[in-house]
């Protein structure tokens, strides 16, 4: 660079080191406000999650490695296969690719010192681990949820399933939204205002798009399983009549609540896999995404259809013949932002200079999974075709290959991607490919041979099979493949384990990516920006010019921000410069009142109501501690 | 840079005010409420679909057995709590003129009204419960569920006020103004809510 950073930039740099400096120790976690350490956190807790929900994936598959098999009772193979469901939805998906991804990752992209909200960022991570816990609280005391990730009515019902099973599923949802409604109106605020001046919304990188996206569904979609927990909790507990045909009540109301959530859940669950190909394709093939403005809105466009196809779900359980064509119609439109980025992605590899390295891998990887279980879902938009193989193995193998193979290999390629930027490490590209290559193989012996059982009529959520239908081989093939799936793994966390202690360093930018975050150091120091960057384009990195502005702008002390906490607030369409805002820095009341909500869930649990009143007032406190001090008299 | 702004440093009403009017898109903790709305409203919106649900599924509506609602008394307990929009609104113009006192007064009636409100409505709320008790009906279920939803949010909006009213006493502060806004945004939103409540409540008389 020609410019360089001159003595009196210097002492600006370290003056931000003081000013932004984290509390050291334990402490400092349970107080942090910074969103890489509340990412870090998310990341560590939503891959134990995954660890749990792949266990169960695997005991499920060992159970029905044989015909009549009997390494699970019927009793606990239903624990088993919901909890991987609600474990791999609710506490791993979700929580990694808003939590982890996005909160590690979009302030440092849009130019930001902080999150919108950073103590309701950790707010939003303390309830998620919260919320998870006490699911799993429900497992270990041999009361895990027993009914299906998308638990109907009436088998959930108080008459089918008495005990707490269903009331921790229940509460445990109402408790986890709680944490992603938090954290979805922290990215669309964080994402509006603090982008950096200059970056105005089209040149926002693709990823941000995903992730407004995201967001915006979250914020709707989510009341929806909520009132359909409460409604399930009240009759549970207090004998409403909501889901009991008996007095007036209806069991398809259940139903129709949950997909008119679960649907945009499903794109709410690939959105970020999206994203992150957005960001991985041009870093990689050394060019631009291809129609940037079609690509944010099909993005966007994904998430708004999402909310109109719910019924889809629904299309054997006798509605009126309109509804599911209306619905059919509705599902087949779904097809249309969905190729736009396919072939923006596939034009992209095609027109630009690809080197096949590990994170491009996990993206062709997700392409192929998607092309095919896109194909396959479409095949049920067809009324009768989903008729006959509702409920069937088809139904599995279809969404493992969106949301395995579609949604989860991206944030696996991520995780590569990001690795260099995060611990300041490379890994070793070879056992990184390796890793791909397993996986890959694994998914497809495991989840391709669903398709030919279910068309061979095998049901879903059996826990065992006879064996003179012909499943076996299938069932063995699926097996193995699980295993190997798994060993594909392991192997990139020992790829990963091993490049943290003893990887080469990586330098700030290893891949030539585009996006803000490859222009500071890796990692990240804690105030993320020296000075708020200058940008004119969507891949701030290939702008040189603007980066050697920014040495100049260390230099002379503009857009440093060094009188405090400081981050600026832009406008939200054009990106002007609008204000200085002064952030939060270290609080315990977000982990404090995260403490007291699974107080009041817990008391409701167990029936305590006098007790989750006193958890009720604590709460009220610990919010009025948390507004007790005034950001001006910090 | 002497055109930027540092909200923080503005402390009094006059600064908080220069800051406001300076300031071209809304301040984060606008945006929050309006999204915290948005959610909430969602939130209605499924309820409100349940009980129209029941409703074009039922033959009787409300089922044989229990009483028409009444009218009057609920048509002017939400047209008393709907007019309290009134103070909410000039104690938020009061507060970002500067003017502390005049919207400590302000929101001090809106919180007489509203509160008042409250108890007639939980008055209400239980002698409507032991006339249909919502373990008998769907129709019952969903009555209680929405009017207990709303008040439910009735009392944070007053908390919310309360809260107000204490950091008013100090005089307005950016931060203050604000929270002053959020407020009575969170009241316009549960006050439009009244009327679609009410609605519900009165439809199987109308």
């Amino acid at each position: 660079m020609a410019t360089v950073a001159r003595p009196e930039a210097i002492r600006r740099i370290h003056r931000l080191e003081r000013i932004w400096e984290e509390r050291p120790g334990v402490l400092g976690w349970l107080t942090t406000t910074d969103h890489k350490r509340i990412g870090i956190l998310y990341l560590f807790t939503s891959l134990a999650f995954f660890a749990a929900g792949g266990t169960e994936a695997l005991l499920v598959r060992t159970q029905l490695i044989t015909p009549n098999g009997n390494t699970l009772s019927p009793a606990a193979f239903n624990t088993t296969m919901t909890m991987h469901g609600v474990t791999m939805i609710f506490l791993f998906v979700i929580p990694i690719s808003t939590g982890a991804f996005g909160n590690y990752l979009l302030p440092l992209m849009i130019g930001a010192r902080d999150m919108a909200y950073p103590r309701l960022n950790a707010f939003s991570y303390w309830v998620f681990l919260g919320s998870g816990l006490f699911m799993y609280v429900g497992v270990v005391t041999g009361n895990g949820p027993n009914a299906g990730w998308f638990d109907y009515v009436p088998l959930a019902s108080r008459t089918f399933n008495p005990g707490s099973a269903i009331d921790f599923y229940a509460l445990g949802l109402i408790f986890n939204s709680i944490s992603s409604t938090a954290a979805a109106i922290n990215f669309i605020v964080t994402i509006f205002k603090l982008r950096a001046p200059g970056m105005s919304l089209n040149r926002m990188p693709l990823f941000c798009y995903a992730f407004l996206a995201v967001s915006f569904a979250l914020v709707f979609a989510l009341p929806a399983l909520s009132v359909d927990c409460l409604f399930l909790e009240l009759d549970r507990r207090l004998g409403f009549n909501f889901f009991n045909v008996g007095h007036g009540g209806n069991v398809l109301l259940w139903q129709h609540l949950f997909w008119i959530f679960g649907h945009p859940e499903v794109y709410i669950i690939i959105l970020p896999a999206f994203g992150i190909a957005t960001s991985i394709i041009p870093t990689f093939t050394r060019r631009r995404m291809v129609a940037f403005p079609m690509v944010a809105l099909a993005e966007i466009l994904v998430a708004f259809i999402g909310f109109g196809v719910w019924a889809h779900h629904m299309f054997a359980v006798g509605l009126s013949t309109i509804t599911t064509i209306y619905f059919a119609a509705a599902s087949m439109i779904v097809v249309i932002p969905s190729a736009i980025q396919l072939f923006a992605w596939l034009t992209t590899l095609v027109t630009g200079k690809p080197t096949f390295k590990t994170p491009l891998l996990w993206i062709i990887g997700f392409i192929v999974f998607f092309i095919i279980g896109g194909l396959s879902g479409i095949m049920f938009a067809a009324i009768p075709f989903d008729q006959q193989l509702t409920d069937t193995y088809f139904v599995v193998a279809h969404f493992h290959f969106i949301i395995f193979g579609a949604a989860v290999f991206p944030l696996l390629g991520g995780l590569y991607y990001w690795f260099p930027k995060v611990t300041g490490r490379m890994y070793n590209e070879r056992l990184g490919q390796a890793s791909f290559w397993v996986t890959a193989l694994g998914s497809a012996l495991t989840f391709f041979p669903m398709h030919i059982v279910g068309l061979l009529g095998m049901p879903r959520r059996v826990y065992t099979y006879p064996s003179n239908v012909g499943w076996a081989p299938y069932n063995l093939s699926e097996t193995i493949g699980s295993y190997i799936l798994a060993g594909g793994l392991v192997l990139m966390v020992v790829t990963l384990v091993w490049a943290y202690f003893r990887g080469p360093a990586a330098g700030p930018n290893p891949f030539g990516g585009a996006t803000l975050e490859w222009s500071i150091p890796s990692p990240p120091p804690e105030y993320n920006f020296a000075v708020i960057p200058t940008i004119s384009s969507a891949y701030p990195m290939w702008d040189p010019e603007d980066r050697e502005h920014d040495v100049d702008k260390l230099n002379r002390g503009e857009m440093v921000l060094e009188q405090g906490h400081e981050t600026p607030a832009s406008t939200v369409l054009d990106g002007y410069f609008d204000e200085v805002l002064d952030m939060p820095s270290n609080s315990p009341w977000p982990v404090i009142t995260a403490l007291m909500i699974t107080g009041i869930f817990a008391m409701i649990l167990t029936g305590h109501l006098v007790a989750m009143a006193v958890f009720g007032v604590l709460f009220a406190l610990s919010v009025m501690g948390w507004h007790s001090v005034e950001p001006q008299e910090a | 840079m002497s055109e930027v702004t540092r909200s923080m440093e503005a402390t009094s009403g006059p600064t908080a005010a220069r800051v406001a009017r300076r300031r071209v898109a809304m301040p984060n903790g606008v945006w929050g409420v309006l999204l915290f709305i948005a959610t909430e409203a969602a939130l209605f919106g499924t309820l409100f679909a349940t009980y129209w649900y029941f409703r074009f599924n039922s033959p009787h509506w409300p089922p044989q057995g229990v009483e028409d609602p009444k009218v009057a008394l609920p048509l002017i307990l939400t047209g008393i709590l709907v007019s309290t929009t009134i103070p909410v609104f000039f104690a938020g113009r009061a507060a970002r003129a500067g003017n502390a006192r005049l919207a400590w007064i302000l929101f001090f009636v809106a919180l007489l009204i509203q509160g008042g409100y409250f108890g007639v409505q939980v008055h209400e709320f239980l002698s409507d419960l032991s006339k249909f008790p919502p373990n008998e009906t769907a129709y019952a279920s969903i009555y209680f569920t929405l009017l207990g939803a709303h008040h439910a949010h009735v009392v944070v909006g007053m908390l919310l006020e309360l809260w107000v009213l204490g950091k008013l006493l100090g005089g307005i502060t950016n931060y203050r103004l604000i929270g002053v806004r959020v407020a009575t945004y969170y009241w316009y939103f549960v006050n439009l809510l009244a009327i679609g409540v009410v609605f519900t409540q009165i439809y199987p008389s109308l």
